[in-house]
């Protein structure tokens, strides 16, 4: 059904997907943006549902965040579909026809969206960390602890101890005191940043100050509140016998390797904050090369300065090419957005063009800082869990199996060997658990590297979706469902 | 099962939704997640692995680990899905 | 170096390979390009089928007859895998409660009757059910199925451990593994072979009394090393998995009207196949074997609504994974079984099947290689049956 042909599909209404679909949308091109949320702003932009009847807000630090969710709302002309999972894309020009095959799931079935130019906005994740104990009720990550209460006005039961290595943890801790959480403690795995870090970091500061501003009212908070803030601090074991008491932290050296006494600490909640990696499953499923960046979310898709990625009319933006923060992701939204309007013949505006790359190059510096200062020592990390730790928590798997498989079995060096034998990263997180812990694994066992244990396979569907989804994509006669 | 709350609600709401955890009523207010309602009225457990208990980890889609079975569909992230009058929610317990 | 036998390709055929020439003292070095169990037989459904197959009834009765010449080895793997777990000392995840094909319409039982007929004078173990007879020992199947021909014998392997298991087994024995490693040459060596390959090492160049090509897809190009010419077409499929759910598909479930298997593992988890085809990587006009070949839509819905048919309970339960994989058939639907023409001490088996009847092959080549009479009889299997060798 020719009606059904998007010039472009938008996966993912965070600030790189509608910044995209505005641009494209201003161009012209008929656009469709599919996300899994109720409504658009991804995660770092999540609202309140609408039943709470509260205005859309701004988050601190970024502006400019309601003008962005009013623009796209604003724009009349955009199809949104809600609440629907894009589960795969296939590549229909090898059958001669000039468009992608979106596969999505939606409330009222399974659907087809036909793209003639695609683009990935998929956003990140929490980076996940095994350690002794994470599998229990009352561990959260950080985005977890923060979404629950920006957007459903949630707070975790305190004593609340945030443990990892992401400035995130700051402000989600300052966030919770502020709506009355009990915060203990927040723990970073890194020492203090010494002056010459900090000398080398004032580059980036122009057009952040208010994120600078924000950071210190959230320590001031935590000041006044009592929360204690410790650094070069790991944790060893989330404890607890019926869903979590407390947990064990201690000292580390540089390599975020244990390296003093522990001490127990009570708490009802661990939050875990390590940063984020990459969500690059779909650019992954539909042929996109990766390449390896460990500060920068892990597997990263490699986009030319367009954007496009090397599978011709599928385009990135936003943290999928490296987790950079939303600033960073609106601008190559934009960018991306205008590039894929040139490339389906529309005028490009040079001096607008030019803004963007300025808005690039400043919010690159930026991420380049925080990227280089909060990057995670792997090795450290992974030697955390210990045997009896839970690797693949899909299918409970504990890292002795992994470690027993790789001895008994020489020759298997990479995350999918161990897949295929140990069953982890087959549940229904897909790996996005446990895939970079199984990389560890490898890479101790074999003394290597993270990258060198290669990733999975990532498949149709990227998302699970019921097989009755699959049998929903054509009605009885061949035709599209409409 | 109904021990201590994982979380509560930062203020009261007026929970007018009422659906069902393992048979049990639980009240949530319009708008919010399932997941959010089960933490926020004292619900611990929503998947089971290999006999373990799992509660809410990621919030946003990608752990699966608050996944259960809503109206016969299985693997329904409840962290993504809105409270519903007389929702029917099996955590396999 | 110098081995008793070299074999090429690290699947489930090469580790059984490994494994019993390792069991019979000889000296053995397996070669793998990738990793161990890494394509087709890691990738395939695990079925042990003995029925006929729909790939095999659905051209018509001269072909079926043809298929059904594979029958002795069938009836050998059937008790091949059922003793090969204890002979291991491991389990590979056998099961073995039966099988059933399917018929929903009149035209299919027609088919089931006269493959019923046709398999018993073969001697396999087989019997006709009508639909509620079916539905008795499976509740599962649903109200549309007619008939079914039910097998006892019939059931999974498991497939993610299976080569890998036998690889252990060989290397307890002995044998010796090299992974990353490609072979490049093949060259006649007084009355061995001299076989050249290249590995993250370097370059490794070995003698052996016997090669065997075990290399699945791959067959014809490393036949062709050799100067043989081993007729097979790479053919792309599809398959998916659930999440798990609670047992409730006991059987191994196949179709005589569209392509189908269905089972469910020990883990709960549910496996969906039965040939549907995915598109060949290609490199200009040529089959690429080396890219993943990819998802067909008409496969996707098709196999879905298969499955869905015949056992309703599938439709809620979520699909984790789809994927495809390569596997090879012969221009005849028989596999090729024997020694490489014009290549004495070079021995071939692939085609179709290859996961069930792999102990089968391994224990005729083995016997081969060593002089003695194979059990079965595989001339119906002989890779020069084609005449393209001169």
């Amino acid at each position: 059904m020719s009606a059904d042909v998007y010039d472009l599909v938008v996966v993912g209404a965070g600030p790189a997907g509608l910044a995209a679909a505005i641009e494209a949308h201003a161009q012209g091109l008929r656009t469709l943006v599919i996300d899994e949320q109720r409504a658009a702003g991804g995660q770092i932009f999540r609202q309140p549902p609408k039943e709470f009847g509260e205005p859309v807000r701004s988050p601190v630090g970024y502006p400019w965040a309601a003008d962005l969710l009013t623009d796209a709302a604003d724009a009349s002309g955009i199809d949104w579909w809600f609440e629907s999972t894009v589960f795969g894309v296939l590549d229909a020009r090898s059958t001669g026809r000039d468009d992608f095959d979106v596969l999505v799931t939606r409330p009222q079935g399974a659907r087809r969206a036909h793209a003639r130019r695609l683009l990935i906005a998929t956003g990140a994740y929490d980076m996940p960390v095994a350690i002794p104990g994470w599998t229990m009720p009352g561990v959260l990550m950080a985005g977890a602890a923060q979404g629950l209460l920006k957007a459903q006005h949630v707070r975790a039961t305190g004593p609340i101890v945030l443990t990892g290595s992401h400035p995130l943890m700051l402000i989600v801790a300052a966030q919770l005191v502020r709506a009355g959480a009990e915060v203990t403690e927040v723990a970073f795995a890194r020492g203090m940043p010494s002056l010459r870090e900090l000398l080398a970091a004032a580059p980036a500061i122009p057009g952040h100050v208010r994120l600078l501003v924000e950071l210190a009212g959230c320590v001031l908070t935590l000041a006044g509140h009592g929360v204690r803030l410790s650094t070069s601090t790991v944790p060893t074991a989330i404890t607890g016998t019926d869903g979590v008491s407390g947990v064990r932290l201690a000292k580390a050296d540089r390599a975020w390797r244990v390296r003093g006494a522990e001490r127990e600490v009570p708490a009802r909640t661990v939050v875990l904050g390590y940063g984020f990696h990459a969500s690059t499953e779909l650019a992954r499923q539909v042929g996109c090369s990766v390449h390896w960046d460990s500060a920068a979310g892990g597997w990263l898709v490699a986009v030319d300065e367009r954007f496009e990625t090397d599978v011709p009319g599928i385009f990135v933006a936003g943290e999928p090419t490296g987790v950079s923060g939303a600033e960073q992701s609106r601008a190559e939204g934009a960018a991306a957005g205008a590039a894929i309007a040139a490339d389906l013949g529309r005028p490009v505006d040079g001096r607008r063009a030019g803004a963007v790359r300025r808005d690039l190059r400043r919010s690159r510096r930026f991420a380049a800082v925080v990227q280089r200062m909060f990057a995670p020592e792997r090795p450290g990390l992974v030697s955390l869990a210990t045997a009896d730790t839970t690797i693949c928590r899909c299918e409970a798997i504990p890292r002795s199996d992994v470690d027993g498989f790789l001895r008994a079995n020489p020759h298997a060096d990479t995350v999918d060997a161990v897949k295929l034998a140990c069953r982890t990263g087959m549940g229904p997180c897909q790996g996005r658990y446990c895939e970079s812990t199984v990389g560890g694994a490898v890479a101790a066992a074999r003394g290597g590297t993270v990258p060198g244990a290669a990733r999975f396979a990532a498949h149709v569907p990227i998302k699970p979706v019921p097989l009755q989804a699959y049998a929903e994509l054509f009605d009885a006669d061949g035709a599209e469902t409409p | 099962m109904k021990t201590e709350p994982l979380a509560d609600r930062v203020v009261p709401r007026r929970r007018d939704v009422s659906f069902l955890v393992d048979g049990r009523p639980v009240r949530a207010a319009a708008g919010e997640t399932v997941a959010a309602a089960m933490l926020a009225e004292g619900e611990r457990c929503f998947a089971r692995r290999r006999g373990e208990d799992r509660a809410l980890l990621c919030n946003m889609g990608t752990c699966f680990e608050c996944a259960v079975t809503v109206d016969d569909v299985p693997l329904t992230r409840t962290c993504m899905t809105t409270v519903r009058d007389g929702m029917d929610v099996r955590t396999g317990e | 170096m110098r081995y008793d036998a070299v074999v090429i390709g690290g699947g489930l055929l090469g580790g059984a390979l490994t494994w019993m020439l390792a069991r019979d003292g000889a000296s053995v070095l397996l070669l793998e390009k990738d990793q161990l169990n890494q394509h087709a037989s890691g990738q395939n459904a695990g079925s042990l089928h003995f029925q006929l197959e729909y790939r095999m009834v659905e051209n018509g009765w001269e072909s079926a007859r043809t298929a059904a010449a594979a029958m002795p080895l069938h009836l050998d793997a059937a008790q091949a895998w059922t003793r090969l777990g204890d002979e291991l000392g491991e389990s590979v995840g056998v099961v073995q409660r039966g099988g059933f094909m399917l018929a929903e319409t009149a035209e299919q039982v027609a088919v089931l009757e006269r493959k019923v007929g046709l398999e018993q004078e073969w001697g396999l173990d087989v019997a006709l059910l009508d639909g509620d007879e079916a539905r008795r020992v499976a509740p599962y199947l649903s109200e549309s199925v007619l008939a079914a021909a039910f097998c006892p014998i019939e059931g999974k392997a498991e497939t993610r451990i299976a080569g890998p298991a036998l690889v252990r087994g060989a290397l307890r024995l002995g044998a010796e593994v090299r992974t990353h490693t490609r072979v490049t040459a093949l060259a006649r060596d007084g009355g061995g072979w001299k076989v050249a390959a290249t590995g993250p090492e370097g370059d490794l160049d070995v003698r052996a009394d016997t090669v065997m090509i075990a290399a699945g897809v791959w067959t014809t190009e490393v036949g062709a090393l050799a100067g043989a010419e081993l007729p097979t077409i790479p053919l792309a499929l599809m398959m998916s998995v659930t999440a798990p759910v609670e047992p409730f598909i006991g059987h191994l479930i196949q179709h005589a009207g569209t392509k189908l298997s269905l089972k469910q593992t020990l883990d709960g988890t549910v496996l969906i196949g039965g040939g549907w085809p995915a598109a060949l990587g290609r490199s200009g006009m040529s089959p690429d074997l080396e890219a993943r070949p990819r998802l067909l839509p008409d496969s996707i819905v098709g196999n879905a609504r298969a499955a869905i048919g015949v056992v309703p309970g599938t439709a809620r339960l979520p699909i984790v994974r789809s994927w495809t994989g390569t596997t090879t058939i012969t221009p005849d639907q028989l596999p090729l079984v024997g020694e490489v023409p014009g290549c004495p001490g070079m021995f071939v088996a692939t085609g179709g099947s290859a996961f069930t009847l792999g102990p089968s092959f391994a224990r005729s080549l083995c016997d081969l290689a060593a002089g003695r009479t194979p059990l079965i009889d595989l001339r119906p299997y002989a890779p020069d049956r084609f005449g393209v060798n001169a």
